[in-house]
């Protein structure tokens, strides 16, 4: 019987089977070697040098500040953008026409081109910013150890969090009504109903928002690049912000093992999360 | 259903047909006619824009230019390059450290038979040619990095303009004192803050002495005591003394070009072609630029100005496949040096590389003090003929932040020079 339900399922995943393999699976295979390669710019030949372009990039110290950076700055983002998703469908669930101009108001930001809102936001956070004359400070929110990788994690969640709010949105109108009100007569308040009902019903919405933040922020670039394209120092210098210098320079076998290591952390992170949190909501 | 299937495939049919035949760059057919495309760096001034139209209306040929931004161009010009895109023309670096990242050998056209490397005195010695074979037409005066200066905040705090890095330092307080910014440091264009160091190099590398020997292994950055290690001490001094601006993180050039004409800095240290960028931040007001900025020399002992040629203006001719095409691009080569160059160096205000050409009536005093500071004592850049030193800019970056001190900086540095002075399978590595 299952095997038979799997087999009707098939024609409909297989569209998404091609797309990953094409578009994922067969550019994964065809490159990884180069992580292992000595390709440069400097000479035509490539061979093979097995684990040299990975410890070229610790001798350097490169490789261990960059995954520390990326991950997280991924956990940042994934926390910040989660709880002000979130916080934010709560408070505009109800369909009214002042939640309909809210909800746009925030999804706004979604349209805009990531590297154009990390250069709005660059100027506004200039120590000679519109920010710093609203507070009366002078501080470089971008330029400062303390607050560089934070700040460009808030602007991260700025840009996406309008998305996020609308699957959380979704997944809170679809929990059945009559469970709230049997939970209302039953005595519960507002965040007895939020956390015995509202939560563990928001689990797929959940399971998909924590792992398409988490995966994306992995994957960082081009709002850092467009703020403080990896500095002050190398406090935001993230994976693909080395990769891209790296490339730049020409160094393209050590870029490529910067990119399997992405490839790697995403793979050993988003794999165990998602398989824990689907367990979670049949479970939970 | 099944003639309308028809007939939206034979439409989606005919419309890639019409996309795919619209890839290829080549010109109408039988005319002769092609039509060439040109990386070129976004800071392209005026004048030479001029001059690809110039090239076009004369030839007949069309120039698609592909614009690089200037903040990044050796980044993305690597980038694009490493896809195995190749345009007809490419404006890129003639430093030999440049060209090396490019493969010549194998990528581009050998130009050595062309007539304009005779006009060009000794230039092509040090610049634009590998193993003996040119590769570059190069039409810029060199980048002349020096010291840029307000001067009439030099004038209201009775100082001159210093000549070494002693007097750099002697500056600091005084200016200070008077309420300026000694010197305006642009990290957050992150480039720009590996020229101080470059221009405290000179005094040790004339006749690219010390260029010479990091780059043929007998001597390393890292060395105790080296010459770049003084460098980058001596920036760091600088740093902790408080010469530079606050905002030294996240300051771009154009805040720097600002503060040196409004007087709120009065040294920036940056090179000749920012010149446009100086006159714009003056609000395109060229007596303004005249009346308050001057330019001199500076190394770590004697008033020096490092030169290296720069990309504006240096030309290479990427191998296509394309006979018609490349013989289009070398058709551009030939005009862009030939007698069309006169009436470039005319407009453009800048001074010739052919001896054969006049220097331009009506130049800039700050131009003139770029001239004057070149032809008492230059020196070329000492990372000119260096592979690897890319990440120089990145490293000071950590410096300034304080991650790193200038021994491990320069160790880190070296690391990265062995790993491309292999890869370029150089002499002594």
């Amino acid at each position: 019987m299952v095997m038979r339900n799997r087999a009707a399922w098939l024609p409909w995943a297989l569209p998404a089977i091609v797309l990953v393999m094409v578009f994922f699976v067969a550019p994964f295979l065809l490159n990884v070697r180069f992580a292992f390669s000595s390709w440069t710019s400097f000479r035509a030949e490539i061979t093979w040098n097995g684990l040299e372009n990975f410890s070229t990039l610790i001798d350097q110290d490169l490789l261990a500040n960059a995954v520390t950076v990326t991950v997280v700055y991924a956990i940042l983002c994934m926390a910040i953008q989660n709880t002000v998703s979130l916080s934010l469908a709560l408070a505009l669930q109800r369909t009214s026409r002042i939640n309909t101009i809210f909800r746009s108001a925030f999804f706004l930001p979604t349209l805009i081109s990531p590297l154009a809102a990390g250069y709005i936001w660059r100027g506004l956070l200039a120590p000679d910013g519109a920010v710093n004359s609203f507070l009366g400070l002078e501080w470089a929110w971008l330029g400062e150890p303390a607050t560089a990788l934070v700040v460009v994690a808030f602007i991260d969640a700025w840009k996406w969090s309008g998305l996020i709010t609308l699957v959380y949105i979704a997944g809170l109108n679809s929990i059945p009504k009559s469970l709230l009100e049997s939970a209302t007569v039953d005595g519960a308040g507002p965040w007895t109903r939020f956390r015995r009902v509202v939560f563990p019903m928001l689990a797929p919405a959940l399971t998909f928002n924590v792992a398409v933040t988490l995966v994306g922020a992995l994957s960082a670039y081009d709002v850092i690049a467009a703020t403080t394209g990896g500095g002050p120092g190398d406090h935001t210098r993230a994976l693909n912000v080395v990769m891209r210098q790296q490339w730049g320079q020409g160094f393209f076998g050590s870029a490529s093992a910067l990119g399997f290591t992405v490839t790697l952390l995403v793979i050993a992170t988003a794999v165990p999360l998602v398989w824990w949190l689907r367990r979670r909501e049949v479970t939970g | 259903m099944r003639a309308p299937s028809r007939l939206l495939g034979a439409a989606l049919g005919a419309v890639l047909a019409l996309s795919l035949s619209g890839c290829g760059s080549s010109a109408p057919e039988g005319t002769g006619q092609v039509k060439l495309t040109l990386w070129h760096n976004s800071a392209d001034p005026a004048p030479l824009l001029e001059m690809y139209k110039k090239f076009e209306k004369q030839s007949g040929h069309k120039i698609e230019l592909v614009s690089i931004p200037s903040d990044g161009f050796e980044d993305t010009t690597q980038t694009k390059w490493a896809t195995g895109e190749r345009p007809d023309i490419l404006e890129y670096h003639a430093t030999v450290s440049g060209l090396l990242a490019l493969n010549p050998a194998q990528n581009l056209r050998d130009l050595t038979g062309e007539s304009y490397i005779a006009r060009s005195g000794d230039l092509y010695q040090a610049a634009g040619s590998v193993n003996g074979k040119v590769y570059a037409a190069i039409t810029g005066f060199p980048q002349v990095f020096g010291l840029y200066y307000n001067k009439k905040v030099f004038t209201k705090a009775g100082l001159t303009p210093p000549a070494n890095f002693t007097e750099l330092a002697a500056a600091c307080p005084k200016l200070k004192a008077a309420g300026v910014t000694p010197v305006f440091e642009s990290g957050g264009s992150i480039w720009p803050v590996q020229i101080l160091p470059i221009l405290y190099l000179a005094g040790a590398n004339q006749s690219n002495a010390y260029g010479k020997a990091i780059a043929g292994h007998s001597s390393t950055l890292a060395d105790a005591g080296s010459p770049f290690v003084s460098g980058l001490t001596a920036y760091a001094k600088l740093k902790s003394d408080g010469c530079f601006n606050k905002d030294i993180v996240t300051a771009k050039f154009e805040d720097s070009m600002k503060a040196l004409v409004t007087g709120e800095a009065a040294m920036v240290a940056q090179h000749s072609d920012m010149l446009p960028a100086l006159l714009a931040a003056a609000g395109g007001d060229q007596k303004t630029v005249d009346e308050s900025v001057g330019f001199v020399g500076l190394s770590s002992d004697k008033p020096l100005v490092t030169y290296a040629p720069g990309p504006i203006g240096t030309f290479y001719l990427p191998k296509t496949g394309d006979a018609a095409r490349e013989k289009a691009s070398l058709d551009f080569v030939r005009f862009m040096t030939g007698p069309a160059y006169a009436e470039y160096i005319t407009a453009s205000k800048t001074f010739p590389v052919f001896k054969d050409v006049p220097d331009p009536q009506g130049v800039s005093s700050v131009l003139q003090d770029v001239k004057k500071a070149y032809d008492t004592g230059a020196v070329i850049a000492f990372n000119s003929d260096i592979p690897g030193m890319g990440g120089l800019a990145q490293l000071m970056s950590e410096l300034i932040a304080g991650q790193k001190d200038p021994q491990k900086a320069a160790t880190q540095l070296q690391g990265q020079v062995e790993q491309a002075a292999k890869a370029a399978g150089l002499p002594g590595w």
